[in-house]
């Protein structure tokens, strides 16, 4: 995405005035919507890329992680990996970022007690925890791990998460902040140079493709993936000061590279199936899922820690029409769970719903009104994607109707 | 006499089997699965359709159509059943008897037609519980997705009133995970209803679907055991007829 032009005022809550965006521009979208010929998802994710064939990059990368990858090889990598860096001094040779969620305890688990390396996992606290993701974390931590949780200042996440709703588009900005840097400071701190995480989702869901072949990611490439282009520094400008920014920051740089920090993927070296991880993680690490699925899809135990991730996935899916039930669908027909046809029904009946329970919690935490919050959302509502129907906004191309 | 029921889940054309209903697992062919069961022993089949609601239409006719020619013990079949001419399409494939879930929360009068028309024997409600508290539990539907609001107890007193010949009792919490039936939430039920109790949701052992029984059930719905082959009907009847239990020995 090119930076997002912001216009540099504190917003006041009372004069609320929020900016048109232009969608295709901010994020390079292709005017013309279409659909994968295999999955349910679109050309409007962004950086997603489709071959001739009109088939997309996440499905080609199945495809190719299906059939050309030797995993026993991978495998024996990734135990030369472990070699590596392995102390057995006792102290800490791993990070792994997770939440108590399916993914990261199964990296974690899967370290420590198949690999034999020594993990410290870290947890950057959801903006506002459910007490499903709490329950899982604490379960996680008993099945036998060290967790370090980061938890920041209450205020000026607050204040962050409605910055980053207001002039982002994305109430999670913050969360996501933490969620990259948080790690890299425990690496620095516990001088851990290796860092695990599960799979790399630009591979994995589509997106940049360069690092497809490579079991590990370029730290210089985390401002233009996961933070819209704006590094937390850029908030100073909105009335926070250094001290209120530093745990959202990443280490210094010199610091990052003294201690040779290395962020490697899991799914680089073994085959990523989530609903596998699920599975693995209901027997290890005594995880559950929702008691009932979350708005806007029809899954129960994906990303259900954090009350205001729905809004997250609800912009997504204002801004690119990609609501929850699309991602979840298509990655489980490149996982062959479900077929296409299953996925456009389910896209059909849950993408974009709009996510209620928790509105009057993000609204309090945001402190905005509910027109406040639907003049955002329809600020960034483009006109390649959307159309009024009657006075209600319509998807002008839903993949039920292509 | 005790039954054993094997519980198949379709999502056509393949069997499937999750955990609490969530990550559903592809397993395979499920002819070749109800085949083996009833050369097996088994006193009944259950055959779940799980994307029926999802789409609006029955697609596990041509499966009960198919599977109905060669196995000779009562067939029970749920999801997508929203109409008296959807269950007499389902009775004309084969099916024996018909099992409500979602339908029924939605229009619980359908109950009562289908019991009028076809008999009590014939209509199950299937029920998704999720335990709420140490002593309640509440029902679910759309495979365990929705909370419907209903306390198990008032939802049993309901249905039973309305017609219902069997009730189906899936524990969700305990589904899925082999560490035995929700045996609290048997004896409950079994305690409140005067119709016939099938367990669903935990089972692992023999011991489990004893406990179950001695809970009150009148039979017990098994699946993840039998799919993924760790034990046989054979084995668990056998087993359950050593505890004193009476069960059909082939």
């Amino acid at each position: 995405m090119s930076e997002v032009q912001l216009e540099k005022r504190e917003s006041k809550m009372g004069s609320f005035e929020v900016p048109k965006r232009d969608v295709i521009k901010l994020y390079n979208l292709p005017a013309d919507i279409h659909y994968c010929k295999k999955c349910s998802m679109s050309n409007q994710r962004p950086r997603i890329t489709f071959n001739a064939e009109g088939v997309c990059s996440a499905c080609q990368f199945g495809e190719y992680k299906r059939s050309k990858i030797d995993w026993d090889l991978r495998e024996k990598e990734l135990v030369e990996l472990c070699n590596k860096y392995r102390k057995g001094n006792g102290e800490y040779d791993v990070i792994v970022p997770c939440s108590g969620g399916k993914d990261g305890s199964f990296v974690a688990h899967q370290l420590k007690y198949k690999y034999g390396m020594t993990p410290l996992t870290v947890t950057w606290a959801p903006l506002i925890a459910t007490d499903i993701g709490r329950r899982n974390l604490d379960k996680f931590i008993e099945a036998g791990f060290d967790n370090v949780y980061g938890k920041p200042n209450g205020q000026v996440t607050r204040k962050l998460t409605n910055l980053s709703f207001v002039h982002l588009g994305d109430p999670f900005q913050p969360f996501i902040y933490g969620q990259t840097n948080f790690p890299m400071h425990m690496a620095v701190k516990y001088k851990v140079s290796l860092i695990m995480y599960g799979e790399n989702g630009e591979v994995e869901y589509g997106g940049d493709m360069k690092n497809a072949h490579k079991p590990n990611r370029d730290i210089a490439d985390h401002d233009k993936h996961y933070f819209s282009g704006l590094a937390p520094e850029f908030w100073e400008s909105h009335g926070l000061s250094k001290a209120d920014l530093m745990p959202f920051m990443a280490p210094k740089f010199e610091d990052i590279q003294k201690n040779k920090t290395a962020i490697h993927f899991l799914g680089y070296y073994k085959f990523w199936d989530p609903q596998e991880n699920f599975y693995y993680c209901q027997q290890n690490t005594g995880f559950m899922p929702n008691t009932e699925r979350s708005e806007g899809t029809y899954s129960k135990y994906a990303s259900l820690d954090d009350k205001i991730d729905g809004y997250h996935y609800y912009l997504g899916f204002i801004k690119f029409g990609i609501g929850r039930s699309t991602s979840d669908s298509a990655h489980e027909v490149r996982d062959s769970k479900i077929t296409r046809e299953e996925a456009i029904q389910l896209v059909k009946k849950y993408d974009g719903e709009f996510p209620k329970k928790h509105l009057k919690d993000f609204l309090e935490y945001c402190q905005i009104t509910e027109e406040q919050f639907t003049a955002v959302i329809d600020s960034w509502r483009s006109p390649h994607i959307w159309k009024q129907v009657e006075g209600q906004w319509k998807l002008t191309k839903p993949i039920w109707e292509t | 006499m005790i039954r054993v029921i094997p519980r198949l889940d379709i999502k056509w054309p393949n069997l499937i089997k999750g955990i609490q209903l969530e990550g559903l697992r592809v397993i395979g062919n499920p002819s070749d699965f109800v085949r083996d069961y009833y050369q097996t022993g088994a006193d009944e089949i259950l055959l779940m359709d799980c994307v029926a609601s999802l789409y609006n239409r029955n697609g596990i006719h041509d499966l009960v159509a198919k599977v109905a020619e060669s196995i000779f013990v009562p067939i029970c079949v749920g999801g997508g059943i929203r109409t008296s001419d959807d269950a007499k399409s389902l009775f004309r494939s084969g099916a024996d008897k018909v099992a409500l879930n979602t339908a029924a929360f939605a229009r619980p009068e359908l109950i009562s037609e289908l019991a009028d028309k076809f008999g009590a024997q014939a209509v199950v409600v299937s029920i998704e519980a999720k335990r709420i508290s140490d002593d309640n539990w509440i029902c679910y539907y759309d495979n365990g997705r929705e909370n419907s609001g209903f306390e198990i107890l008032d939802w049993v007193r309901k249905v039973e009133q309305l017609g219902a010949g069997e009730l189906l009792i899936t524990s969700v919490d305990n589904e899925g995970t082999a560490i035995g039936y929700d045996t609290q939430l048997i004896e409950l039920v079994s305690k409140n209803v005067n119709i016939p109790v099938i367990a669903s949701g935990g089972f692992g052992k023999p011991a489990d679907a004893l406990a179950a029984i001695k809970a009150g059930a009148n039979a017990v719905s098994i699946a993840r055991s039998l799919h993924y082959k760790n034990l046989t009907i054979p084995e668990i009847k056998q087993s359950l007829h050593s505890s004193g239990v009476e069960v059909r020995l082939t």
